[in-house]
């Protein structure tokens, strides 16, 4: 595939490819882990068993960094050509949850594994949609002159984020719109386009409301006004601000939150982790964990500039995107700026699939940045981000 | 498409992340540093409070439906850990104005700091004036609860304490294997008697109430209250009126009375005596009160009617005649001489008195020992032994009570284990009247009674006859089937029958008979270390379809036939309805 493939200046040997890991990246995300294992246990940690909710998601770590460590190991082109495999799979385990899935908190959304836990396939089944939309965009690579041209793409999603908005679950599905129109946007398709699609989808949703069983509208209303809240009022968004805001410029101090604690804040584990993020830590500590990501999703970037190819490249952008929205509609839903949805903060809020999901979805970054087309490239560090973006690329054309 | 428009796009998703990133920040610097002072005002001022409301226990009733206990609202104070500040100044206040040390506070609060958000229940029962007074300081004692919860009100004070039981918290061992099951805490549990063994029926289903809260600990609002589901009624055999009789007649001697349908077990009245009032424990009781019990000579704790073993003297002697009946060694016939004492190998067996010429029909009535001594021999130990245990003694009946105590039925090869010693015919002799090493309990010895009135049948006693929902629905009817047989020939069952109501009618117990009912039974007068002679008296009326077994028992006081005779009389006198005969005047 490769022109450059077998040259003296492509990467051989796996010692290479080890080298050529995004430091930053690696670091960036073991940061937002560490962080992510220390927060879950200030939330949990007042019961009489304190260590349940934080040993839990340490074994998923576990198990996600050693399943991560193997997606290392092979190259991520494979994934491209198991691409129709993995989408099928993807669409049976999403019905699977249909079938047979647990109800948790009215929400069907789990596929209990025995002894090994539960599962939610609609955590993995983002990332699946990513690597599959990734490679259809990479089969049809465009110009895309008209929005005719990005149906096929909208029907790519439409599919799985059907199955899960039945269970329902209006956030995750929210996700899929996410990473369709950062792919669609960074594949070449026209601002004009992405515009009429966006609005084509907002005026669907009423058309589409009405063909919804009674039942079914009841579900999603009670998952938009979310039923962990005993007033039915935005209790839960008010009690979040006041955690939050109760954090002032420093925080009350690590383990030292009394708002998640008390159990005013639902689900303080989980969804509403940044609650008591912003209240322990304060607003220093807030703003340290969005540089965090923004340094997360400027590596992930820097991985799509170099990518050897169109579906690496589209694949990087499709979790950047996936990642970025978590968190801005996760940190916007705790100070009260975005509606409550079921979405988790990556790396941090406690949830073994989510956090498996988010992990192995580095890992694919990773993968595509340790097989860039240039090895050994000097990005040296700058302030002007666009200016960096540049200077990473290479003089060829890539290959489409 | 080429690669610098790609890039370009990259560099347009960046900014974009990065502007979104910048609104999160912005939004955070605003609610954080501009309005955080009144976020923090409204964190410190806002709290919610869960709280479970203590269901009211089940009712226990009499078979006649009349109540023994209720539930009595009162007050509780409790701190909340979550709520408590500047505890060195209001700990050492609550604790005053409660009347309780200090220590006692902090203790309760550190054997509870694993459960943060449950309140500690500090007292129960708390008076007006106390509460009032709490009430008052409201604003100056942030972290102190006062609920109205249901307290425990035995009606009847000590009345048929030791089959009720008592109440007392929950200990931290019970706590782990019953929380599964709604135990919380802190909550008050059965730890006796009906209570304890029924608790499951009796202790309902906390409620709960979700409050929003001033930082004084003020409810502002109810957000959520799931209401309590009150305990199952819990009826019994007991008789209120048997159950006053039999302890008005026990009066303050120590003892203990039971009365029993000998037909299915039911027990109409069970008492004992020292009692003691289960009310100190309704709302936990105080260490020293506790000490008190436990330390008394005369043990109060203890049921004497299950769990107190004694010899039964001249009781036994139904067991001696139906052995000697079923080996046909002797018929009613039989004639034996007592001249008032029994020359064992030149060892002299006193009797308490010389009957002389006497058959043995008589001599079951007179309780004249020289006849059982004589017979006590040929019949042997092991077939003592053998038929004591057929009539249920040295097995625990099986009553619904806790500790039941088994008594001893000794035998040669019992004592060898026991005693490392061998068994010597004097020891047979005792065996036969009910003395040397044996020990029943009141209730073993009202079910031999039984059996001898039912026709054989071995009941299993029983205090609780059915569960009902507080709305009578049936939850659970209680009729345990019966623990075995009394496998001896009619004609055995008859003489004994004979002999018994021959003991009321011209015997030893001649002085009880009461006006319209016949009465049969056995004296007892159980020689023992620790005194006076222990008094008993069994017996069941009417004699041709018994409908209650009675048997009583008194410590260290003398002859049965004076001093637990007249007790077992009054007890029929009152289950019969028969007004007692006017004293005769001298």
């Amino acid at each position: 595939m490769s022109a450059l493939a077998g040259s003296p200046l492509a990467p051989t040997g796996p010692g290479r490819f080890l080298r050529n890991l995004d430091g930053l990246l690696l670091l960036s995300t073991g940061v937002l882990v560490l962080f992510g294992l220390v927060m879950v246990y200030s939330s949990t940690h007042v019961s009489p068993r304190p260590f349940l909710y934080v040993r839990s998601q340490a074994l998923h770590l576990a198990v996600g960094l050693v399943v991560a460590g193997l997606i290392l190991t092979f190259d991520y082109r494979a994934l491209a050509s198991s691409a129709r495999v993995l989408y099928v799979v993807n669409l049976l385990l999403l019905g699977a949850v249909l079938v047979i899935g647990r109800t948790s908190l009215g929400a069907q959304r789990w596929i209990s594994l025995g002894p090994l836990g539960q599962f939610q396939p609609s955590e993995i089944a983002k990332l699946v949609v990513v690597i599959t939309l990734a490679k259809h965009l990479t089969d049809r690579p465009g110009p895309y002159p008209s929005v005719w041209a990005l149906l096929p793409f909208l029907g790519h999603i439409t599919i799985p984020m059907l199955l899960i908005f039945k269970q329902p679950d209006l956030g995750t599905a929210m996700v899929y719109g996410a990473i369709l129109i950062g792919m669609l946007y960074a594949a070449g398709a026209r601002r004009r386009d992405l515009a009429t699609l966006g609005a084509v989808v907002m005026v669907l949703i009423p058309i589409l409301w009405r063909f919804l069983k009674e039942y079914q509208r009841r579900r999603l209303l009670a998952f938009v006004h979310p039923t962990l809240d005993p007033l039915g009022s935005g209790y839960g968004i008010i009690q979040s601000k006041i955690a939050v805001g109760s954090g002032l410029a420093w925080g009350k101090g690590l383990f030292l939150g009394t708002q998640g604690v008390l159990r005013f804040v639902p689900e303080h584990h989980t969804d509403f982790i940044f609650s008591v993020i912003g209240e322990e830590l304060g607003f220093v500590g807030a703003m340290v964990l969005l540089g965090l990501f923004l340094l997360w999703v400027y590596r992930g970037l820097r991985i799509a500039a170099v990518a050897r190819d169109r579906f690496g490249a589209l694949a990087a952008v499709g979790v950047v995107s996936m990642v970025a929205f978590h968190v801005f509609v996760n940190v916007g839903m705790t100070v009260g700026i975005m509606p409550i949805t079921g979405i988790p903060l990556p790396f941090i809020s406690y949830g073994g699939s989510a956090l498996m999901t988010m992990v192995w979805a580095t890992a694919l970054l990773l993968n595509i940045g340790m097989r860039h087309q240039r090895v050994g490239m000097g990005f040296d560090a700058s302030p002007a981000a666009a200016h960096l973006i540049r200077s990473m690329r290479g003089p060829e054309r890539w290959e489409e | 498409m080429d690669r610098e428009v790609f890039e370009r796009r990259l560099t347009a998703v960046l900014a974009v992340i990065s502007s979104l990133l910048l609104v999160l920040a912005v939004r955070l610097w605003q609610i954080q540093i501009v309005q955080g002072e009144y976020f923090l005002r409204q964190a410190e001022e806002n709290r919610l409070r869960v709280t479970s409301v203590a269901a009211p226990r089940g009712l226990i009733k009499d078979r006649k439906g009349r109540p023994l206990t209720l539930n009595r609202p009162a007050f509780t104070v409790s701190i909340l850990t979550t709520e408590l500040r500047s505890p060195e100044r209001v700990i050492p206040e609550v604790a005053r104005k409660l009347g309780m040390p200090a220590s006692e506070i902090y203790a309760k609060l550190e054997a509870a700091k694993d459960r943060p958000f449950e309140p500690v229940r500090l007292r129960r029962d708390v008076p007006k004036e106390a509460i009032a007074a709490l009430e008052e300081d409201r604003l100056d004692l942030p972290g102190v609860l006062v609920q109205v919860e249901p307290v425990r009100d035995y009606l009847y004070g000590s009345l048929a304490v030791h089959l009720l039981g008592y109440l007392g918290e929950i200990n931290d061992r019970d706590l782990a294997t019953l929380r599964a099951q709604g135990y919380e805490a802190g909550e008050l549990i059965g730890k006796d008697g009906v209570e304890r063994i029924y608790d499951r029926y009796l202790k309902g289903r906390n409620g709960q109430i979700q409050a929003e809260v001033d930082a004084q600990g003020r409810p502002l609002r109810v957000l959520a209250k799931v209401a309590p589901t009150p305990g199952d009624t819990v009826t019994l055999g007991i008789d209120l009126d048997v159950q006053k009789a039999a302890e008005e007649a026990l009066g303050s001697r120590v003892g203990a009375v039971v009365a029993m349908d000998p037909n299915d077990g039911a027990i109409v009245a069970l008492a004992s005596h020292p009692a003691f009032d289960p009310n100190l424990f309704a709302t936990g009781i105080t260490t020293a009160a506790w000490t008190r019990l436990l330390r008394d000579p005369l043990q109060p704790l203890l049921d004497r009617a299950t769990q107190g073993g004694y010899p039964t003297g001249s009781v036994f002697k139904i067991v001696t005649a139906t052995a000697a009946l079923e080996l046909k060694l002797v018929t009613p016939d039989t004639r034996f001489f007592c001249p008032g004492y029994y020359n064992l190998g030149g060892h002299i067996f006193h009797d308490h008195e010389a009957h002389g010429n006497i058959n043995f029909l008589e001599g079951i009535a007179q309780s004249c020992n020289v006849v059982f001594w004589t017979l006590a021999r040929p019949v042997g130990p092991e077939q003592l032994a053998r038929y004591a245990r057929m009539y249920g003694l040295a097995h625990a009946t099986g009553i619904d009570l806790v500790e039941e105590s088994p008594g001893i039925i000794p035998d040669p090869s019992w004592k060898a284990r026991v005693w490392k010693q061998s068994w010597y015919a004097g020891d047979t002799l005792n065996s036969a009247v009910g003395q040397g090493y044996m020990l029943a309990t009141p209730i073993q010895v009202a079910r031999m009674l039984a059996a001898v009135a039912n026709g054989g049948h071995l009941v299993t006693p029983h205090l609780v006859t059915e569960i009902t929902t507080p709305q009578g629905r049936l939850v659970r009817r209680v009729a345990p089937p019966p623990a075995g047989e009394v496998r001896i020939s009619p004609q055995t069952m008859a003489v004994l029958r004979a002999g018994l109501a021959a003991v009321v009618t011209r015997g030893t117990a001649a002085s009880i008979q009461i006006q319209g009912l016949t009465v049969a039974g056995k004296t007892g007068t159980a020689e023992n270390p620790h005194g006076k002679p222990h008094a008993w008296f069994a017996g069941y009326a009417p004699v041709e379809s018994p409908r209650l077994v009675v048997a009583a028992l008194v410590e260290n006081v003398g002859f049965g036939a004076e001093f637990a005779a007249p007790i077992v009389q009054r007890v029929l006198q009152v289950a019969f309805g028969i007004s007692p005969a006017p004293a005769p005047h001298p």
